[in-house]
């Protein structure tokens, strides 16, 4: 391959690798029913060697797929049979840490977890919290615009991000601020998936660690009760740092597998958590505890041991069901709250429909759903019903006026559903975004925005600015 | 005033300037949009902490309507009584732009089109709603806006104001490929 035998000779031989068995590393991301080798990998240990690997792509056309741990759910780093796949991993030092402005600079492969176990000694700690935060990278949560459980209350990865350096495919940097004067361009490159540009270094904002975190554990006998719980915890004025539901199944797979001290005969569970100064935490709670009339049994953590016992069973959901099924297909549909008990309630009818369990875990305050499908690979059409249930799900997520994705991003999973959410000129639009940075389409080309033809062929009916072609029928 | 009628002034015109209350930024041009009319509540629930509404609706009578609720804008803005949302989206500033859900806007080849969505969480699609926050009514006419509102008690963002600097070239170029995108046959002035 003549392009592996340029990048060899630029580059220090061990940061490339290619060959079969040597890329099998990187065939998939955490989306792994998807597989595809590489021409190469390249590993960069400095920003001059990524322009070296930009430059000779660009000399042969050849695409790029930026990966950070390759932790992401969607495809979003799998490669693609032509490209080359840029791994930022080794750019993994924190380069400063500022606690009286409360910012760390560092570079795109420093792990999540590890800004807030650097900066932990000042009292601070890097708010965004995606399950996987042991191992992603702070890089790729950027590209993916991550989300995590204390959203509601501090902000997505584009809230907590101060700014970044990134290269363009023409090897050129670009610095991009929070308070540059004129368009959002550094939003605009939160949750662009590796298509627009190379991030090389990032500027996070760090939040005071708060003096107290209370947890409070409430179930319920009927779903709708807790759904209409969430909905009054926020009316009352309370943003909880984490408000988590889990269904009647959920907490039997977590407590089986845990032994958290969930009720097994509840409905529905949600874990609430506060926290700020002490007596905030104390007013609040207060005020919580009156909202939950209708919880079956409530129980308020008064220790830390047991606040985290608590929240094991919910970090484990997805282990937990997955001992439960050969396989099983993760959502990450969101909807405006009030209607999680109706989505809930319709889940329920469509699972019974493809004869498919689902276990529902729900980042309820920011109506963020990740049911879990479970199915089994091995029996024949069991990964398309899967697939069917799931497009259904995510179609009653536009339908009530949500999002295909809150947090998991698009890559290739959910390019079909992306034609239900937007209409063809909005698509069009995010083409042209995508040239106006990128003209020969060498980053990641093909994930994220499905082409025009995609959509045409596959007829989906697009509700266009959620207004439904006969509002009159009753949905639910 | 109805979104068809600014979408046939757009076409219309060869070139318009697009004007909110005149707060901001003031106008010099002859041909303007007058987007103060377009106003009023689209949607907004309190318990979603989210609402959509016209972007010639003032920030004052939006003040008025969260006040009820015990909530308020996460982000400030001077000269409330006259500034109209949409001027304040178009002049921009971070904390409007953290707040920022999804838009409705009219390109400049007169095109309606949604991006984001009223919930907090969202990641299909590039992030258009904020991308255009801070393009001061050169790449589309703002008609709805979205955005996160907070309890009454929750403190209210600390205002860090923009930085004016000559952009680099590289910037400049993307710019100018992105007002190719939103408006290619500069109709915007």
């Amino acid at each position: 391959m003549q392009i592996t035998q340029e990048l060899l000779a630029a580059l220090p031989e061990h940061i490339v690798i290619h060959g079969d068995e040597m890329t099998r590393p990187f065939e998939c991301d955490g989306l792994s029913m998807y597989r595809q080798k590489p021409l190469a990998v390249v590993l960069p240990e400095n920003i001059e060697q990524i322009r070296i690997v930009i430059e000779i792509c660009n000399k042969h056309n050849t695409p790029i797929v930026s990966r950070g741990a390759g932790t992401g759910l969607a495809g979003g780093a799998l490669p693609l049979d032509n490209s080359i796949v840029l791994g930022l991993s080794k750019l993994n030092k924190i380069k400063t840490i500022d606690p009286q402005a409360k910012t760390a600079v560092v570079e795109p492969g420093v792990r999540n977890i590890a800004i807030s176990e650097a900066v932990a000694q000042h009292d601070l700690y890097y708010a965004p919290d995606p399950s996987s935060q042991i191992a992603c990278t702070i890089g790729g949560n950027v590209a993916e615009n991550s989300g995590g459980v204390h959203c509601l209350k501090y902000g997505l990865t584009v809230h907590n991000v101060i700014a970044i350096k990134m290269l363009t495919i023409d090897g050129e940097e670009l610095i991009l601020h929070r308070n540059d004067d004129g368009i959002g361009l550094l939003a605009l490159m939160n949750g662009s998936e590796g298509l627009l540009g190379i991030i090389t270094e990032v500027t996070v904002k760090l939040t005071p660690k708060p003096e107290r975190v209370q947890l409070v554990m409430a179930s319920f006998d009927h779903v709708r009760d807790c759904a209409n719980t969430v909905s009054n915890i926020i009316k009352a004025g309370i943003i909880p740092a984490g408000l988590e539901m889990m269904d009647q199944f959920a907490i039997g797979a977590a407590e089986d597998f845990t032994h958290a001290g969930y009720p097994r005969d509840a409905q529905a569970l949600l874990l609430c958590e506060l926290d700020g100064d002490h007596d905030n935490v104390e007013q609040e709670l207060t005020k919580l505890l009156a909202l939950l009339s209708t919880a079956a049994t409530i129980k308020v953590a008064n220790s830390e041991q047991e606040r985290l016992t608590l929240w094991q069973g919910r970090k484990s959901a997805f282990p937990s069901v997955g001992r439960l099924s050969p396989d099983y297909y993760c959502m990450d549909g969101t909807i405006p709250r009030h209607y999680l008990a109706d989505v809930l309630e319709n889940i329920t009818q469509l699972s019974a429909h493809y004869a498919l369990r689902v276990a529902n875990v729900f980042h309820a305050g920011d109506g963020n759903l990740h049911p879990l499908i479970l199915y089994d690979a091995s029996i024949e059409g069991d990964i398309e019903k899967a697939e069917a249930l799931g497009t259904e799900i995510l179609k009653l997520c536009v339908d009530v006026g949500g999002s295909i994705t809150g947090e998991h991003g698009v890559g290739i999973e959910k390019l079909n559903a992306m034609c239900h959410q937007f209409a063809a000129d909005e698509l069009e639009v995010f083409h042209q975004i995508k040239a106006a940075f990128d003209p020969q389409s060498l980053l990641n080309p093909g994930k994220a925005i499905p082409t025009l033809h995609r959509c045409a062929e596959l007829g989906n009916m697009h509700v266009h600015n959620n207004e439904l072609p006969h509002p009159e029928l009753e949905r639910f | 005033m109805n979104i068809e009628e600014i979408q046939q002034q757009i076409l219309d015109a060869e070139q318009l300037q697009i004007i909110g209350n005149n707060s901001q930024l003031k106008s010099n041009h002859l041909n303007t949009l007058d987007m103060s009319a377009y106003s009023g509540l689209v949607s907004y629930q309190a318990e979603e902490l989210v609402m959509t509404v016209k972007a010639g609706t003032t920030i004052t009578y939006i003040e008025s309507i969260l006040a009820h609720n015990e909530q308020i804008l996460p982000f400030s803005i001077k000269n409330t009584a006259s500034t109209t949302i949409g001027g304040a989206y178009a002049i921009g500033s971070p904390e409007l732009r953290d707040a920022v859900l999804g838009v409705k806007v009219i390109d400049g080849q007169g095109r309606i089109l949604n991006f984001g969505g009223k919930v907090m969480k969202n990641v299909a699609g590039y992030d258009v709603s904020r991308l255009l926050v801070g393009s001061k009514g050169q790449l589309v006419a703002v008609c709805e806006i979205s955005f996160r509102v907070l309890p009454k008690a929750y403190p209210v963002a600390t205002s860090t104001g923009t930085i004016k600097q000559t952009p680099s070239k590289v910037r400049q170029q993307i710019e100018k490929n992105l007002k190719q995108v939103f408006d290619p046959n500069g109709r915007f002035v």
